[in-house]
């Protein structure tokens, strides 16, 4: 198959018969060295026949042979100055500067001056140089004598390269092929293709829309918090959605009448569950009753709830009475009743966390939660003293975020012996949640949270995927 | 979180400090503060510091921190002829009254302690329920005599703010703090009332005060009631109440109480001003915070938080009557922690040599949605709350929901599937999506309910066809177990008759696939075909 540009030189040669690459550069305008190649590419293929490569010398203007003409040889001007007089040595060097020595050694070859008593006398009142004519010949593309040639060399006039030229033959046009839109198998297997051409597409166009597969934003940053976790240490738990109040408040010590745990606070399931553990029934009832002074009610704790923290997992956990060391954690969905907005939703998730270790303390935890931080992308946090019932002493994190200032991002601290040694864990333990959503907003840079769980696909589609 | 509203410049003047340094020392108290105006900010203090809900509470605990003023704050008390004679009031037993005297009440002020008041309602009153406060101007009380006892509904005064006469009922049906708070004490169409010794209403606690005894800025001295269904809580009230008036000036009386109760206090009067006294370990308190500090710093810390200390093995920490939140020895670790301040105490650095675990279920849902992505879908993301017209079957329903569109949890992914599809009727077709995610069906655990994990594929497009979606699931099913399935007929209603299957592997069904029914289409108000499958990933994970 040949090019556009094949095509185009191949005309021409066939139209000549016999020509030159001189003559069809010339002709075609095009660059040389394209011309060479589709010359040997077009012999190669048997279509023209190359009949003789020849070295030709190139003769070009030089910088200073285009100077003198466009300002006029130094010879010439010096007559020029004179204008039929004569002119002191001292007064023309003035004038003519870096030229004269020039100027007065070709004068006197040519013999159009004399000097006598320091003064110069012209000896004709006009004068056009021959050099001058022999320039113009070669701009005009006229031969020049090797005398001529000569005396241009000399004065540095010109510039000489070598050169080829390849003196070509017509043979033979390509066949013409039908147009093809699909290149099937067939057509590659038995090499029928050659013959045809390929039809051009317009490859410049837009293409239609096709869905690709893409993962959920969202999602992505929960994976990605929860292997944050993991190359910490700690291994996952889960727990289900329905809960029971029994593990939502009372094993993390809410009193029953603890606001949280109002119908305004909480989602509300029918039903009661069950718990065959009378033991943690037992000892949770006397914490209770001991530290908050009433009188506990067990078919309180039994109702149900959707769980409106992930420290009810955590709760589960304790209550499968875990040994030192322990590290778990939780990514999950929690429910609050709450206005819908900007920047409030009804479920939401937390990372909740738990570690029992022999020798744990408020320091280590403030450590664990920094190198939490850390993993997520913050780097820099700092700590407030705050209030948990299930825990004691209790602390807020607050991470640094630019152009925000500083954000609260989870509360933690060492449980209560009134949470952990009804479970019979005795060891220190420490706890943190951490809102995943709010997290999510800044790190995702989404303004309203709805956004979280868009029902907008092109929303999904159209957004970039964070690196 | 409680926020109060303080005039700043009483309160930077009062503790010499610039807004700056206020707002630090609040921070490390467990308090924000945000600018309201010129001349006003709001502070929020955490729920257990109700000692700090008044102005002289929280410059008593900012004195305590900066080393200003050290250990108690110790308020002068003298003995009253005042006496609060208590009947059998089932609904609400328990009250406790207090003389507060030489106090200054401009209208700022009056504003400020009514706010204290109702403050002390919302936290440790429970709004009320539990707790609540009558403030009087004890000059226009008339007898020494104070009763607490049930009045019958007719009863009638003058209530506050107000200069008709009317009866409980009225108050009740009228008022709006009788609206409010009307039905929270009343029982056999009687009411608790405070009366004078002439049976003249103070207040009907916990709805309203009378008009006779209210406070303007001629108050000089106060009388407090404070009733509820709970002793502690009752007692724990007053004693904030009369120790933070204290604080600002005020000298506190006591009152004497006759009560079925009174034999359990201290010379049969109140305020209480309960001391406690709690001996902490001090090698505990160090391993609790993970420092070392000798004994005497832990007693100055424990100063520094307005309580007292004495040494001896242990340390014993007299806890005053303003800081009800101190339970026991991990309360005063958290304390001493913050008197270091949580800055000064350093970070040990933590390094895990353990090797964390996913649970199985989330690695196999992390390679169901890798070959999910692969066979082109677009991933999606749901709420777990949804509509309940919208589920079928068995749901676990939410009794208080906050709107209809959110009082259901749902028990199949198929119906958010649906929603999603019909809000994207004008997106760029096709429309190929899934999900993974949880939902919720009844099952034989300890709260009747369990979540399962499932997925949900859906192509909605002009023109969809059953094979078209089984060819990718069927891969996506094989490369996870190993196992190609096989599709049993099924005549789910979701699917158009005939071209709906289970899909089952070695006996168990893990999913369904189908061409939704029109009917179902037209309940989503959907316009064009779809073919859905939902994969239980739950049992899948069983099967691997």
């Amino acid at each position: 198959m040949l090019s556009e540009i094949e095509f185009r030189i191949l005309n021409f040669i066939k139209e000549k018969v016999n020509t030159s690459s001189t003559e069809i550069i010339a002709s075609l305008n095009l660059p040389k060295s394209s011309v060479f190649s589709v010359i040997y590419h077009l012999a190669s293929e048997g279509y023209i026949k190359i009949i003789e490569e020849k070295k030709i010398q190139d003769i070009e203007i030089s910088d200073e042979g285009k100077k003198r003409l466009n300002e006029g040889f130094p010879e010439e001007n010096l007559i020029n100055i004179l204008n039929g007089k004569s002119l002191k040595i001292q007064e023309i060097k003035q004038k003519l500067g870096d030229n004269f020595e020039i100027a007065i050694t070709w004068a006197k070859k040519r013999n159009i001056i004399k000097i006598e008593k320091g003064e110069m006398i012209p000896l004709t009142n006009s004068f056009i140089s021959p050099e001058r004519k022999i320039l113009e010949k070669i701009e005009k593309g006229e031969m020049i004598t090797d005398s001529e040639l000569q005396l241009l060399r000399s004065r540095n006039l010109i510039r000489e390269k070598e050169d080829k030229e390849i003196i070509v033959e017509f043979l033979r046009s390509p066949e013409v092929k039908s147009s093809l839109i699909f290149l099937t198998p067939e057509l590659l297997k038995n090499g029928e293709w050659k013959k045809y051409e390929f039809k051009e597409y317009n490859v410049t166009a837009l293409p239609p829309f096709v869905p690709i597969g893409k993962k959920h934003y969202f999602r992505e940053f929960i994976e990605k918090a929860k292997d944050v976790m993991i190359s910490l240490g700690f291994s996952e738990v889960s727990s289900d959605y329905v809960e029971m109040e029994f593990y939502n408040f009372d094993m993390l010590f809410q009193p029953q009448d603890h606001p949280a745990r109002e119908i305004h606070d909480s989602f509300i399931i029918s039903g009661k569950g069950r718990i065959s553990d009378k033991e943690l029934l037992n000892n949770v009832k006397e914490v209770h009753e001991k530290w908050w002074n009433y009188t506990w009610d067990v078919n309180n704790a039994l109702r149900l709830v959707m769980r409106s923290q992930t420290t009810a997992t955590t709760a589960r956990v304790l209550s499968t009475r875990p040994k030192a060391p322990t590290r778990t954690f939780t990514i999950g969905k929690v429910f609050r009743p709450d206005a819908i907005d900007a920047t409030h939703l009804i479920e939401f998730h937390q990372l909740d966390g738990l570690i029992i270790e022999k020798d744990f303390n408020f320091k280590k935890l403030l450590g664990v939660l920094k190198e939490i931080f850390k993993g997520l992308g913050i780097t820099e946090v700092k700590f407030k003293p705050a209030y948990f019932p299930f825990t004691e002493p209790s602390v807020e994190v607050y991470g640094l975020i630019e152009k925000l200032g500083w954000v609260e991002m989870a509360g933690a601290g060492l449980l209560r012996p009134e949470v952990s040694e009804p479970a019979g864990v005795n060891d220190p333990a420490g706890a943190w949640g951490i809102g995943l959503d709010r997290l999510a907003m800044l790190f995702l840079n989404v303004k309203d949270i709805r956004d979280l769980y868009s029902e907008d696909i092109e929303f999904l589609r159209n957004r970039k995927v964070d690196i | 979180m409680v926020t109060i509203v303080v005039k700043k410049s009483k309160l930077l003047q009062e503790l010499k400090l610039t807004q700056n340094e206020l707002e630090n020392v609040l921070f490390n108290l467990k308090s924000e503060i945000e600018p309201i105006d010129e001349d006003n900010i709001s502070i929020e203090i955490n729920a257990d510091r109700l000692d700090m809900l008044s102005v002289g509470g929280i410059s008593r605990a900012i004195k305590g921190i900066l080393g200003k003023e050290l250990g108690e704050s110790k308020y002068a008390a003298v003995d009253t002829d005042y006496k609060l004679v208590v009947s059998n009031v089932e609904t609400r037993p328990y009250a406790l009254g207090a003389v507060i005297y030489n106090i200054k009440l401009d209208d700022e002020e009056i504003k400020e302690l009514i706010q204290f008041q109702e403050k002390l309602h919302d936290t440790i009153g429970r709004k009320r329920k539990k707790v609540a406060i009558g403030i009087h101007d004890l000059d226009k009380i008339d007898s020494k005599v104070i009763k607490y006892e049930y009045i019958p509904l007719d009863y009638k005064f003058v209530p506050l703010n107000s200069n008709v006469e009317m009866s409980v009922s009225e108050i009740i049906k009228n008022t709006e703090q009788g609206k409010e708070y009307g039905n929270i004490s009343i029982y056999n169409k009687l009411t608790p009332a405070i009366l004078q010794d002439n049976g003249e209403v103070l207040s009907i606690p916990p709805i309203i005060n009378s008009n006779k005894s209210r406070l303007d800025s001629e108050t000089k001295n106060l009388f407090i009631d404070v009733t509820g269904t709970s002793f502690d809580a009752v007692y724990q009230t007053l004693d904030i109440l009369s120790s933070n008036l204290a604080e600002e000036g005020a000298k506190i009386g006591f009152v004497k109480i006759e009560a079925p109760y009174s034999s359990t206090i201290p010379n049969a009067k109140s305020p209480i001003m309960k001391h406690k006294t709690i001996s902490v370990n001090p090698t505990y308190i160090n391993n609790r915070i993970g420092v070392s500090l000798d004994k005497d710093t832990i007693v100055k810390s424990i100063l520094k938080m307005r309580m007292n200390a004495t040494l001896d093995d242990n340390i014993n920490v007299i806890v005053p009557p303003y800081r009800v939140d101190i339970m026991r020895d991990v309360d005063i670790a958290e304390d001493v922690a913050m008197a270091i301040g949580y800055e000064n105490l350093g970070v040990e650095k933590f390094q895990s040599s353990e090797i964390g675990k996913y649970l199985k279920i989330s690695m196999v849902s992390r390679a169901f949605r890798d070959l999910s992505i692969g066979a082109g879908f677009q991933e999606i993301y749901s709420l777990v709350l949804t509509k309940s017209t919208n589920l079928i079957d068995n749901y676990v329903k939410i009794l208080n929901p906050i709107s209809i569109e959110y009082d259901a949890v749902r028990n199949s992914l198929i119906w958010t599937t649906l929603n999603f599809l019909s809000k994207n009727q004008h997106a760029r077709f096709p429309i190929k999506i899934f999900e993974v995610g949880d939902v919720v069906t009844m099952s034989e655990s300890d709260t009747g309910y369990s979540n399962e994990t499932r997925g949900c594929f859906a192509i909605m497009d002009s023109k969809v066809s059953y094979e078209n979606l089984q060819s990718l699931v069927h891969q996506i099913i094989t490369n996870i177990v190993g196992t190609e399935p096989s599709y049993l007929k099924n005549d789910n209603l979701i699917f158009i008759r005939g071209r709906g299957a289970s899909i089952s592997i070695k006996g168990n069904i893990v999913g369904i696939i189908g061409e939704v029914n029109p009917e179902i289409l037209s309940k989503f108000e959907l316009s064009f075909p779809v073919v859905l499958s939902e994969i239980y990933l739950s049992k899948l994970n069983n099967l691997i």
